[in-house]
């Protein structure tokens, strides 16, 4: 593997490139192996790489996690969410809790879990309780989701879904005539699910050039390579450049199961706003298991800050692609792994968290 | 959450699998992969428990080698 990213990373530096080309990739994974490997020090400084938004635990609105924590609170209800959700944390005033963890820490049951199917088990093992389900993610996420509700779960297992599409937010940064980016790298994953073709408006209605990765370097060096030489040779095309898994149409049996269970809605991003046809939701025939419909409403509209990021971070900006993490203030002084301020540093698929795992120190903007 | 992991295939009941992927085993539905027959020998792409494709070994590999860096780096 080390000689193919070697070859295509020759290949890149051999190109004549003239002037900056920004590259985005919408996708966490993609952005932890670019960190991870070097690519950044590694490519030709006229390419610069920029992470976009790839972290559903990062723009899962704030009003959903604070529903959630509200949910919890119930004494009959145990909540479970994937485990990156718990240190999220929301703006309440000092003494509520601020996150699902500061909320279990106070009493209230709340369990990490890692599959769709440990919700399921949860709620089989304990039929006396309502099991709430806060599931939050991106197509990858939710048609597992989806599969679990087609295939049948436990009566008692609620679901309050915060499931988002990535390609509506990609498709509101073109659309917003300052997209930031001249070729883009699509997320291997949710090809794999949904099928390339979802991404082939990039080339068709935005005259830019894209190229599916998967997540080892070799094949995001492909595909950094492939919108590159499509911007020298002034050609447009979708490459594939994970073909092992990503086929035409993606995986039919989990599209069935996500049109079975879910509908798409329009969706608030945090800290962003709304974005259309950008969220999934249960379908009217599973209402029974509908969080949102089965507890009552928390949005409290004199809540202060309800549905922006915490004061002074700038993740938002972050997700989409304005500016670096490490151009944040708060990265690596007030907002650390340890001591995380905004969800970008609390999510493993957060771009600040991974620079900073990934070694990155500096900070231009403190 | 989002890692997709590449597993083997160990066992195969009904819409279940037992896959295993760097000495550690786990129970995987393959409910999401009923248009493609598996088999035991084959390798998948794993999402929060779930198959999302079958891939080839040598896929398989370079991802595992990917990850190695990721673990070796996670905790700095
Ligand atoms: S460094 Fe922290 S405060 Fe700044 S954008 Fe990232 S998560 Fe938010």
């Amino acid at each position: 593997m080390a000689e193919e990213a070697r070859l295509w990373l020759e290949r890149i530096r051999a190109l004549p490139l003239r002037r900056r080309v920004r590259l985005m990739n919408v996708c966490g994974g993609h952005e932890r192996s670019i960190t991870m490997a070097g690519l950044r020090a590694a490519l030709p400084r006229d390419v610069e790489l920029i992470p976009g938004p790839g972290c559903p635990v990062c723009i899962c609105p704030e009003e959903d996690v604070y529903e959630a924590i509200q949910v919890a609170l119930h004494e009959d209800v145990t909540l479970v969410a994937f485990g990156d959700m718990l240190r999220v944390p929301v703006n309440v005033p000092r003494g509520e809790a601020r996150s699902l963890e500061q909320a279990k820490a106070a009493g209230a049951d709340i369990r990490p879990i890692a599959s769709p199917q440990e919700a399921a088990a949860i709620a089989s093992s304990n039929p006396g309780r309502r099991v709430v389900f806060f599931a939050a993610g991106f197509e990858t996420t939710m048609a597992p989701v989806a599969s679990l509700l087609v295939q049948g779960a436990p009566e008692n297992l609620l679901m309050l879904l915060s499931g988002r599409l990535t390609w509506p937010a990609v498709a509101m940064l073109l659309d917003s005539g300052t997209p930031g980016f001249d070729g883009l790298i699509a997320p291997g994953h949710v090809a794999t699910v949904m099928g390339p073709e979802e991404w082939q408006f990039v080339v068709d209605r935005h005259g830019l050039p894209a190229a599916i990765a998967g997540f080892t370097p070799a094949s995001l060096l492909a595909a950094m390579y492939s919108t590159l030489r499509q911007l020298l040779d002034g050609r447009r095309f979708l490459d594939n450049c994970y073909p092992e898994v990503v086929r035409p149409g993606g995986n039919p049996t989990a599209r069935r199961h996500l049109a079975e269970a879910m509908e798409v809605v329009d969706a608030a991003w945090r800290g962003i706003g709304v974005i259309p046809a950008s969220g999934y939701a249960l379908r009217p025939a599973l209402a029974a298991r509908d969080a949102r419909r089965v507890f009552p409403s928390y949005a409290d509209a004199s809540r202060k800050r309800a549905g922006e990021m915490p004061p002074g971070c700038d993740c938002a900006k972050v997700v989409l692609g304005r500016i670096y993490p490490n151009e944040c203030r708060l990265y690596g002084k007030a907002c650390t792994p340890r001591t995380p301020v905004g969800p970008c540093m609390v999510s493993d698929e957060g771009a600040c968290r991974i620079w900073w795992s990934g070694g990155v120190r500096d900070n231009p903007a403190a | 959450m989002c890692l997709g992991i590449p597993m083997k295939v160990l066992e195969v009941d009904g819409f279940n699998a037992r896959c295993e992927a760097k000495g550690i085993e786990r129970e995987v539905s393959l409910f999401m992969l009923q248009d493609e027959p598996v088999e035991p020998g084959d390798h998948v792409m794993v999402h929060v428990g779930y198959a999302l494709q079958k891939m080839t070994e040598e896929e398989a590999r370079s991802a595992w080698e990917m990850y190695d860096l990721m673990l070796a780096a996670a905790d700095a």
